[in-house]
């Protein structure tokens, strides 16, 4: 490729960016989402410093439990006397982490799975299609509570119990799309040339698919931080580290709620519920950027 | 309202899109009562534009200046009220592609009674009466009410056509406007339709209005044509002075886009070659690499050509059945087929005769029920490993380039993607190559051209390149202009011969054109219901067709249309 070639195409490639940019300008929900987002993101990577672990060590703090929100605690104190919002800090890392790995594990799977059920046919295709639709059908949940009753305690297995059970709407998804991309002439063309399966799939049909796996992608891990605070508060997640699941059980156990303790219950509760609409926000945005058929015209 | 007043007049109309594009520049044109006139012109001349305004139908980002003027009215003073009134009663437009334009989940009779819902309520007060009425429209066009009954897709593409146009006959209307009703149809039904609406002009003294890229279609059906070019009439005058004598540029290049069979003029000539030869063409035949393919280099003006060469794909009694819902389709009837190298033959046929089931099945795509495939010789082997090295041997053109190419690929990339599956060095050489010998020159101007960037011709030169990258001994190419403007369809046409004489590039010219088959075949194959009913040299079978199909197809031909 010629210099002026590759320049042309990288030149092409940053207006293409600068245009998704300016058309997330353009949704103003999209634009409050991605700005909380971020604010959370570099907020979590800060917790080690904003709150340093030993003030949250419960040998050590100096707070009665269950004080309520003061200069000195903004948030008040848990049952233990530790800062709330140093565990909500520590608690996003958890969150965050599980949200993003999960949902990366989801997606690789639903894109492979979803790509061959549409590409290839005969038995793989069954056996395939089968398979997405057994996971389609199994009560998330339960399948995620029996995985992480069965495997050993840990953030990885939660992170595994979440990702095996998240992928297969999104496999639908994918699927459908290959579907679209291969009754495309310029597929048969590819065929005509004598490429194999894996130059169609590489070259034409994953980047096809690929903006919509983004889009599905922002959707799924506000489903995977919810589906992380619900097995936490179910007492499946891991006893050591702290996440917003896990402070909603604590809240249940010491009846924070019922004892007028609030800000224990709803400083989890809604920071939940700001980042999974944060994610939301964004997700919804760029699938009507992405999906043209969507984008007002 | 006045006697006088034509039907239809623009009156220094222009048109301006959004973003500052003219569509239309400056037209006045009239109409008389009872007038046909044909709007001709390449896509993007403006004609559609023009005609959509008569019922301001255009997008609201159109501006319009200058006046409209239908039945003496001036349509852009026309309340909103006044214009629902006049849409369909006074004028009624019959679309594009019938395909998309009704309502696939509806009866058409459903559909055709909407107009006289919505428009004729006094004299059709009740559904029983309009659907008389109905009965009544689809006896106009030739079908039975019956068909009524039918949906969309259980109907043919003619069929559906007629259906548009009796909707548009609904409510009287004095004015009708054709957005290019043939241009999807094969000949055959494009016969039928232009049939119906010479009859409907005839009988009911209809001002039609008819666009359409084709001057020999307009010129069955219209007295008048006039000739549009970048937003502005170039030419106009008699249908047939316009067909036989045309005096400007572009006219003469629309008209000879479509020959006129056994015109030695037009025989294995294209467009501009005829006139110019391309001096690139003669510097490429020496330099490049030949590709391997023995005999029959021909090609020369005139005379049939390089039709002696060895069989380099044979085709022994093959036969393609589909199973579709429980039944079986015969797509392709025991096919025998010998295609020489550098030899051009033109397999024509009406659509769905098994023509393009059996390029698929000659390029390995679909598996043949019975019968072989044969490659210089040897049968097509059915492992993909063996099918891939014959698949750099024998390359694929498709119909619709825009659909063909990947658009988000650059044109580089669509280029070398053969090279890249098959492993073969020297890519960038290839590239080049290839773009140069498709007449993309300077080729390295369009690497990084996306194809949403290139015209249509442009696009079918980078599909051609692709084919050419590979060093390929035999191509065949599906209806490979059946998507093109007139005078594009004239320079792919060139290339094809061009190709065929710098290089002894045989093809395998699928089409439902005839007069394509005059422009550029040596051989022509005449295909009907999955079956071979003629196959000979072009003079031959055209001129002197000894089949009753064959002679059918050259009846319904638009340039004979006109002269009946």
């Amino acid at each position: 490729m010629t210099t002026s070639g590759s320049a042309a195409i990288r030149a092409r490639r940053r207006a293409r960016f600068k245009e998704v940019v300016r058309e997330i300008a353009s949704h103003p929900s999209a634009l409050i989402g991605a700005g909380l987002l971020l604010l959370i993101i570099v907020l979590a990577l800060l917790a080690p410093l904003l709150m340093p672990m030993d003030r949250l060590d419960v040998t050590k703090v100096t707070a009665r439990g269950n004080e309520s929100p003061s200069g000195g605690h903004w948030l008040g104190t848990d049952p233990s006397g530790r800062d709330v919002l140093g565990l909500l800090l520590w608690g996003s890392r958890a969150s965050l982490l599980v949200g993003f790995s999960a949902t990366a594990m989801a997606m690789i799977i639903g894109t492979t799975l979803g790509m061959a059920a549409g590409h290839f046919t005969g038995i793989v295709r069954a056996v395939v299609l089968r398979i997405i639709d057994f996971f389609l059908v199994v009560p998330s949940l339960v399948l995620a509570i029996v995985l992480s009753a069965v495997l050993s305690r840990g953030l990885s297995t939660i992170i595994i119990a979440i990702g095996v059970t998240c992928w297969a709407h999104t496999a639908r998804v994918v699927r459908a799309q290959t579907l679209t991309i291969e009754t495309r002439p310029y597929i048969e063309r590819s065929r005509a040339l004598g490429a194999g399966d894996r130059h169609i799939i590489g070259k034409h049909v994953f980047p096809s698919v690929l903006p919509l796996v983004m889009a599905n992608t922002t959707l799924v891990v506000g489903q995977a931080i919810i589906l992380e605070s619900t097995l936490a508060f179910l007492g499946l997640g891991d006893p050591t580290t702290f996440s917003w699941g896990s402070m909603l059980k604590t809240a249940l156990d010491t009846g924070a709620a019922t004892a007028g303790y609030w800000w224990f219950v709803l400083a989890p509760g809604i920071a939940i519920v700001i980042v999974v609409l944060c994610f939301t926000l964004v997700g919804r945005a760029l699938e009507a950027i992405l999906n043209p058929t969507l984008r007002a015209r | 309202m006045t006697e006088q007043a034509p039907t239809l007049a623009w009156d220094d109309v222009r048109i301006t899109y959004a973003g500052g594009t003219v569509a239309v520049d400056g037209v006045s044109l009239e109409i008389e009562r009872g007038g046909t006139v044909g709007l001709a012109g390449e896509s993007g001349c403006g004609k559609s534009t023009l005609a959509m305004s008569v019922l301001r139908l255009l997008p609201r980002t159109a501006h319009i200046d200058g006046r409209i003027l239908l039945q003496g009215e001036d349509v852009a003073a026309m309340t909103w009220g006044r214009l629902r009134a006049v849409r369909w009663t006074e004028a009624a437009i019959v679309f594009q592609g019938a395909m998309h334009s009704l309502n696939p989940v509806r009866q058409v009779r459903h559909q055709v009674a909407e107009a006289l819902a919505l428009h004729s309520t006094k004299e059709f007060p009740d559904s029983a009466s309009r659907l008389r009425r109905v009965d009544e429209l689809l006896a106009l066009v030739d079908l039975t009410p019956a068909k009524g009954h039918a949906y969309p897709h259980e109907l043919s593409g003619g069929q559906r056509q007629r259906v548009m146009i009796a909707m548009a006959l609904a409510c009287d209307p004095e004015l009708i406007i054709a957005d290019e009703p043939t241009t999807a149809l094969d000949v055959v039904v494009q016969a039928q339709v232009l049939d119906v609406l010479n009859g409907l002009v005839r009988d009911r003294e209809l001002t039609l209005v008819m666009i359409s890229h084709d001057l020999a279609v307009l010129a069955a059906v219209c007295e008048r044509i006039v000739v549009m070019r970048n937003g502005r009439i170039v030419e106009q005058g008699k249908a047939q002075q316009i067909l036989t004598a045309p005096v400007h540029e572009h006219t003469r290049e629309l008209a000879a886009a479509f020959p006129v069979i056994g015109d030695p003029a037009s025989r294995l000539v294209v467009g501009r070659l005829s006139s110019e030869p391309d001096p690139r063409s003669l510097s490429l035949s020496k330099g490049d690499a030949s590709t391997g393919s023995t005999g029959g280099v021909g090609g020369s003006t005139g005379g049939v050509g390089g039709s002696t060469g060895e069989a380099v794909l044979e085709v022994r009694d093959l036969t393609v059945d589909f199973r579709s819902r429980g039944q079986h389709v015969r797509a392709v009837d025991h096919v025998d087929l010998t295609c020489g190298s550098g030899e051009i033959v033109a397999l024509v046929g009406q659509s769905g005769s098994g023509k393009t089931t059996l390029a698929r099945t000659i390029l390995g795509l679909q598996k043949p029920t019975s019968g072989h495939v044969l490659h210089e010789g040897k049968p097509l082997p059915h492992r993909r490993a063996a099918l891939k090295a014959y698949r750099r041997k024998v390359q694929y053109v498709l119909q619709d380039p825009s659909a063909s190419l990947n658009p988000k690929h650059t044109v580089y990339e669509a280029v070398a993607e053969g090279t890249r599956i098959h492993r073969l060095g020297d890519e960038r050489e290839r590239v080049i190559r290839a773009l140069t010998r498709a007449e993309l020159t300077p080729p390295e101007k369009f690497f990084a051209a996306i194809p949403q960037e290139l015209s249509g011709g442009q696009r079918q030169r980078v599909v051609i390149a692709g084919a050419l990258a590979l060093d390929p001994t035999y191509l065949v190419a599906d209806e490979p202009v059946a998507s093109l403007d007139a005078s594009v369809r004239g320079e792919i046409l060139g290339l094809l011969l061009q190709l065929r004489r710098d290089l002894g590039l045989g093809a395998l010219v699928i089409t439902h054109d005839l007069g394509l088959a005059w422009n550029i075949a040596d051989r022509v194959v005449v295909m009907h219901q999955g079956r071979i009913v003629e196959n000979g040299p072009v003079e031959q079978v055209l001129l002197d067709p000894q089949h009753d199909y064959t002679k059918s197809l050259l009846e319904v031909v638009p340039s004979k249309l006109g002269a009946r």
